[in-house]
């Protein structure tokens, strides 16, 4: 239950063998690659392989013939596939592209001419009062006619032209107006021209339109029909080329995908001299199982090395956890993850969360509820959050059992304590309010001088002086806080005088003036040497020290008292449940008898939803403000074995 | 003035535009299709412009029209985020109707420069002729640069305008005329808002305007040098300057080469190193989104958030735009997607 240990690996080779060690990489499931060079490196003639992906275009094509041919994109096993290079895949984009485009083309071209058919059956239908041939209209031998629509916000323009024109407008509607414009035949095309620039969408009526109005329509439907069954053709044909390619199509993008993907782990590999340079991480677990995939290269040295030998490299982080407390790591991630010579506060997470809502959501029924609920989401939705929620219920059955609370019901297991013979359970939380809160603050401290302790352990394992010992988390802070709390828990509660002089001044005064002086203390410790600043170029007088740490000081003293009353708020859960359960209890007794049972369903429902959640986010919060910022360094770098992830990237 | 709470409805309906804006995978979604009118009917498909597009024919729509579409649908939204709690009772809130005037002046003069006759009239857009102070038809009149003058009399953009001296050929230099109208726009629109806004609502939307202009000075000048080779004092006396502002680029300006200048703007803009001197441009632009995108989400502040969400929407807009040509011109799919702005 710590932090996995890491080994820092180099490979070296020729360049030729560099897309199979890469492979082998991704293979592995255990490498996380770093940039090979630092920038130093990179004057010194060594390069990044910083080459243009030429698989990126490929994978647009085939994405692009997906979405043409109406291809879902899945992850499809690509291993009997045979093109590589991009050349290849796009000779057979081309080649799967070129029979769809045919039908596409045909298909296209027949929808065009029915939008354009359409819009010319809207048109004719506006000129049905002339009653004469359209063949009379567009025929004419000096004047130039057109129909069609122009956007409506253009018609105010029309009138700042000098050109020789006049336009009819027929029906204005939001976006366009339809209508007709004349013009002189020989100026037509200056005239067409300006219309054009208005986005005048001219309807051009075809030739087989003739007669009047009705007639005009009858042929033009007609002709509808026939493109109709031209698009539905084509439509079948493209079905069937789609069908046909569906195979390869999917095969081919999978493949593409992951030689894209490992193509681009090249921008971190160096070169210099037909060599490539690549380093990263291993789990030392695995250090085997790599070594082994490593073998088979003529020409690849692979180097394992301490993690902490190249300062370029952070090694990265893996919390290892038992079975029991994994899924709590999903909020210590949240957090952010602790760095690679951290702590690991899984565990202790998955304890005081258990503990804490057990605590705040105590009840026999309704736990048990919460178990069942945990069952079905660790099943359907995550498992992660499954199990915190089983491992929560059975806390709160726990804790439910010792405030003899059952769905509400507070007097259920009183029988079974008088029987067992323990007089003191259940306990009634508003019996008992002044032992809920005092407890729970208590249980606050001790949680407060744990998280102290890990930090000062922490603080010793990094050589920190500062924070193991003068900090106010470490030694000085601990025996401050614990110090005063003896003290004021023995001389307030059990009256006994335990604050003499000796003691203030040992265990209260002089670990003050620790935390105090913590930065001066500590470089004195770790250099032997006197200076007020941590940072050598920063020149601190002493009134500057004095002012910083005074308020700092205030700062300290305020957290500790704040961050302990923050506990009150898990008594205060206890209060609030019981009181919401009682709320429930009153409004069945104000019911009538068959309504009872619904009353006690939805309440029961409302206060676990409610409360639950309620419950769950303040316990967050208590670990991460009250308990994670005692110790918690969340700088910690997450492993990220190199590997390709399928992404389809289209409708 | 305007009230802090009260405009807290406006932020919230800005953030709910702000999320149905198009999103990386609806970018990528584009970039698969082959013709305008596949684009087209994808994008009405969206619920960002599926009221915009929805009387459109995908199969006929003109390319130009879809992109014009696209800017009145920015256009109507601002008119009627400004509507909505009255925010356009303060002048600070017409700053995209001044913007787009100056668009239309600077088109003009362009228009009267080159001789290209009627191209003001074809290219104004129609949606913004009734929002304007200035009557952008009437301006159309105008066939050279004196006539202009006396069209925009009375008007806020005669007065940087008049003095731009006017060559033997009848033409005025543009990039001096942009200029000028730029400055005094940014410069209004700082003091519109240090007139309406208490002092912590008015320093953000200083500071935004100032990063804005500061942006566009920093582009101006790497295109000069790279591009013209124009000396560090050229670049200078090119740039929008308002006064207290641009002081930290002077080092930049009087840098020597283009290429100084692209590791400048890498250290210090960017904060990323970049080879390919075509991509810094793209580079800052994505800064640039991310810092609107941090206002949108972060600020309380109306005018604070409306001004980005303007500002997201054209780059929206262009990106639409780069979709379209891209794929127009059959340009490789990864590389237009290289050249747009998702982050």
């Amino acid at each position: 239950m710590g932090i996995e240990k890491m080994e820092l690996v180099s490979l070296v080779g020729k360049m030729d063998e560099l897309d199979r060690c890469l492979d082998k990489c991704c293979e592995s499931g255990c490498f996380h690659i770093e940039p090979a060079f630092s920038s130093v490196a990179t004057a010194n003639g060594l390069t990044m392989l910083n080459e243009k992906n030429g698989y990126t275009a490929q994978l647009k094509a085939f994405e692009r013939l997906a979405s043409d041919l109406g291809i879902e994109l899945k992850e499809t096993d690509h291993s009997d596939y045979a093109p590589r290079t991009p050349e290849e895949f796009e000779q057979r984009a081309k080649h799967i592209g070129e029979s769809f485009e045919e039908q596409n083309d045909l298909k296209k071209e027949a929808m065009q001419k029915i939008s354009e058919m359409t819009g010319a059956i809207t048109q004719i239908n506006h000129l049905k009062g002339m009653n004469s041939d359209f063949k009379e209209i567009f025929s004419c031998k000096y004047v130039a006619s057109r129909i069609g629509r122009l956007p409506t916000d253009n018609l105010e323009k029309l009138e700042y032209y000098d050109e020789n024109f006049f336009f009819i407008p027929f029906e204005t509607q939001d976006l366009f107006c339809w209508g007709m414009y004349f013009c002189p035949e020989a100026e037509k095309a200056i005239i067409d021209d300006l219309f054009r620039s208005m986005y005048f969408e001219r309807i051009q009526l075809p030739d087989f339109v003739e007669g009047d109005s009705d007639e005009a329509v009858k042929r033009l439907t007609q002709e509808i029909a026939n493109q109709q069954t031209v698009v539905d053709n084509c439509q079948k044909d493209i079905d069937i080329i789609s069908q046909q390619a569906k195979e390869e199509i999917l095969k081919a993008y999978s493949k593409l995908i992951y030689l894209h993907g490992t193509f681009e782990l090249r921008k971190k590999v160096g070169f210099l001299s037909g060599k490539f340079y690549m380093k990263g991480f291993v789990p030392k677990k695995d250090k085997e199982k790599f070594s082994q995939l490593m073998q088979g290269f003529d020409s690849l040295t692979v180097t394992f090395m301490p993690p902490d030998t190249d300062a370029n490299c952070t090694p990265p982080t893996i919390l290892k956890n038992s079975r029991l407390t994994r899924p709590f790591r999903m909020l210590v991630e949240m957090y952010g993850l602790p760095n690679y010579d951290g702590f690991n506060p899984t565990a202790f997470v998955a304890v005081t969360y258990t503990l804490l809502f057990g605590i705040m959501f105590g009840d026999l029924g309704q736990g048990f509820l919460v178990v069942l609920l945990g069952l079905i989401v660790g099943k359907k939705i995550n498992k992660d959050a499954g199990s915190i929620m089983k491992r929560c219920g059975f806390s709160s059955m726990i804790f439910g059992t010792l405030y003899g609370s059952v769905f509400g019901y507070e007097e259920v297991l009183d029988p079974v304590f008088e029987k067992i013979g323990i007089d003191f359970l259940p306990l009634k939380a508003f019996k008992e309010t002044g032992f809920i809160l005092i407890t729970a603050v208590g249980i606050g401290v001790g949680l407060i001088i744990l998280s102290m302790m890990i930090n000062i352990y922490i603080g010793f394992k990094q050589k920190n002086y500062e924070k193991a010992i003068f900090g106010c988390n470490g030694i000085a802070g601990l025996v401050f806080y614990s110090s005063l709390a003896v003290g004021l828990v023995g001389t307030m509660m059990f009256d006994m005088k335990i604050m003499s002089t000796p003691f203030i001044i040992f265990l209260i005064v002089i670990p003050l003036v620790c935390i105090f002086c913590r930065v001066p203390f500590s470089i004195a410790l770790k250099y032997k040497k006197f200076r007020l600043s941590a940072d050598e170029e920063e020149k601190m007088t002493i009134g500057g020290f004095i002012v910083e740490n005074f308020f700092e000081m205030f700062e300290f003293l305020l957290s500790y008292i704040s961050n302990t009353m923050s506990f009150l708020r898990v008594g205060g859960f206890v209060l609030s449940h019981a009181g919401m359960m009682l709320v429930v209890m009153t409004l069945m007794d104000m019911v009538s008898a068959t309504a009872q049972p619904f009353v006690l369903v939805i309440g029961n429902a409302f206060v676990m939803a409610m409360e639950g959640m309620i419950v769950a986010i303040q316990i967050i919060r208590l670990e991460f403000y009250e308990i994670f910022s005692r110790f918690n360094e969340s700088d910690g770098v997450p492993f990220e074995p190199v590997g390709v992830n399928f992404f389809a990237q289209t409708e | 003035m305007l009230d802090g709470l009260s405009s807290n409805a406006t932020v919230a309906k800005i953030r709910a535009l702000h999320g149905k804006m198009l999103t990386k995978e609806n970018y990528k979604e584009m970039l698969t299709k082959r013709s305008v009118p596949e684009i087209a009917e994808y994008l009405a498909a969206t619920p960002r412009y599926r009221e915009t597009l929805k009387d459109i024919d995908p199969m006929t729509v003109h390319r130009g029209f879809l992109e014009t579409l696209l800017e009145k649908d920015n256009f109507d939204a601002y008119i009627r985020l400004c509507e909505f709690q009255q925010l356009n009772k303060d002048r600070f809130f017409d700053f995209l109707i001044e913007k787009n005037e100056i668009e239309c002046v600077l088109m003009l003069i362009n228009s009267i420069n080159t001789g290209v006759d009627r191209s003001y009239l074809n290219e104004l857009p129609g949606y913004i002729i009734k929002h304007t102070r200035l009557d952008l038809l009437e301006l159309s009149r105008a066939g050279d640069f004196n006539q202009l003058m006396k069209l925009l009399r009375g008007t806020p953009y005669h007065k940087p305008l008049v003095r731009v001296p006017l060559s033997d050929d009848g033409t005025v230099d543009y990039t001096e005329c942009e200029r000028r109208l730029r400055t005094q726009y940014y410069s209004n629109i700082i003091s519109e808002a240090e007139k309406a806004f208490p002092d912590s609502q008015s320093e953000e939307v200083v500071r935004m305007v100032k990063a804005d202009i500061d942006f566009r000075n920093m582009i101006n000048a790497y295109r000069m040098k790279a591009f013209f080779g124009f000396s560090g004092e050229q670049i200078k006396a090119h740039q929008i300057k308002i006064s207290n502002i641009g002081k930290k680029l002077d080092s930049y300006y009087s840098l020597e080469t283009a290429d100084q200048m692209l590791e400048w703007l890498c250290r210090n803009v960017i904060f990323t190193e970049v080879t390919d001197s075509a991509l810094i441009e793209v580079m800052m632009q994505r800064d640039k989104f991310r810092r609107l995108e941090h206002r949108i989400y972060r600020s309380f502040n109306a005018p604070v958030v409306l001004y980005a969400f303007v500002q997201l929407c054209d780059f929206e807009t262009s990106n639409i735009t780069h979709i379209i040509e891209g794929i127009r011109y059959g340009v490789d799919p990864s590389y237009i997607e290289n050249n747009i702005l998702i982050c």
